[in-house]
């Protein structure tokens, strides 16, 4: 029997694999825009992103557009891969738990 | 956890980021207003060189459709992420908008404009943005568009002054006024059903 692939821990987070998801579709996107979406707080999502960052599967750019900040998010190839790897792993795995 | 349970627990995570990778491709984009404008914007520029001054109508008015264009896409934008679709298409009109002004500007200012190729190059250009965002979008209304101008760079060449006006008249008035209304109904349309469609995954 061919052995099971782990799940990243870091994407694995319910939140953060929901940030990767949608970074995967934009080029870049604002912290308002993520916290719209995932309907998170800032102070999670704050924390969540800072993980992602650590990870290097985000990088972040902050700028003052008009006078207000803004926060910019834009995902790695480093990240790419990763959530890529995910996937592949999220299958396998599915499919061995129907398979079982 | 039993076997339903992590099954059921990784699905969920499948799922969720399907969900997600749609919601953030879902463009919230809408520019039908961008057509009407510059609809309104070659009536005025028509207008103003037929009764007014025609050495500079065109190049105010293109000018200023360029800064409101700038101004109010910035606005309708607000904080949404831009998409790399969206870059293609700003990146082909925004181009052909300055190809189109630089060269129209030293046609005039050497003389060398003449009504018919002037009237044949800004249909091509047209022409040619309207197709390459329509293959992009995969949008069969606006490639009808781009062969309406097509006709129109065609019938420039082969029509009197007179008829090669009312050809640009007519063709921006499909291409631009009608089309713009069209885009933003249609772009309305959707908004509100995706609206609609958001409430009832949160009820």
């Amino acid at each position: 029997m061919p052995e099971l692939p782990e799940l990243n821990p870091v994407i694995h987070g319910k939140l953060r694999l929901a940030l990767l998801s949608l970074l995967i579709g934009v080029e870049e996107a604002e912290f308002t825009w993520l916290r719209s979406k995932t309907g998170s707080t800032d102070g999670n999502l704050g924390a969540q992103l800072l993980k992602l960052e650590e990870a290097g599967y985000v990088a972040v750019e902050k700028k003052f557009v008009q006078r207000k900040p803004q926060t910019l998010y834009r995902m790695t190839e480093t990240g790419r891969k990763a959530l890529t790897a995910y996937v592949h792993a999220l299958k396998q795995l599915l499919g061995t738990a129907i398979g079982a | 956890m039993n076997a339903n349970a992590e099954e059921l627990e990784l699905k969920d995570r499948l799922s969720l980021i399907e969900s997600m990778i749609a919601e953030g491709r879902r463009t919230t984009e809408s520019w039908g207003w961008t057509f009407l404008l510059w609809g309104v914007a070659y009536y005025v520029a028509i207008a103003w060189s037929a009764f007014g001054q025609p050495a500079i109508a065109w190049p105010v008015t293109m000018t200023v459709g360029g800064v409101l264009t700038s101004v109010l896409a910035a606005r309708v934008r607000g904080n949404q992420p831009g998409t790399t679709v969206g870059r293609a298409m700003m990146a082909i009109w925004t181009c052909m908008g300055i190809s189109l002004f630089i060269l129209m500007m030293s046609l005039g200012i050497t003389g060398r404009l003449e009504l018919h190729l002037g009237a044949a190059i800004v249909a091509a250009m047209l022409g040619t943005a309207n197709a390459t965002s329509s293959i992009i979008l995969k949008w069969k209304m606006q490639f009808a568009s781009a062969v309406v101008w097509w006709a129109a760079m065609v019938a420039a060449l082969f029509t009197s002054e007179f008829a090669t006006g009312i050809v640009f008249l007519v063709a921006i008035f499909f291409c631009q006024i009608v089309f713009g209304i069209y885009c933003m109904i249609s772009e309305s349309r959707r908004h509100k059903a995706r609206a609609s469609g958001q409430e009832a995954s949160h009820a």
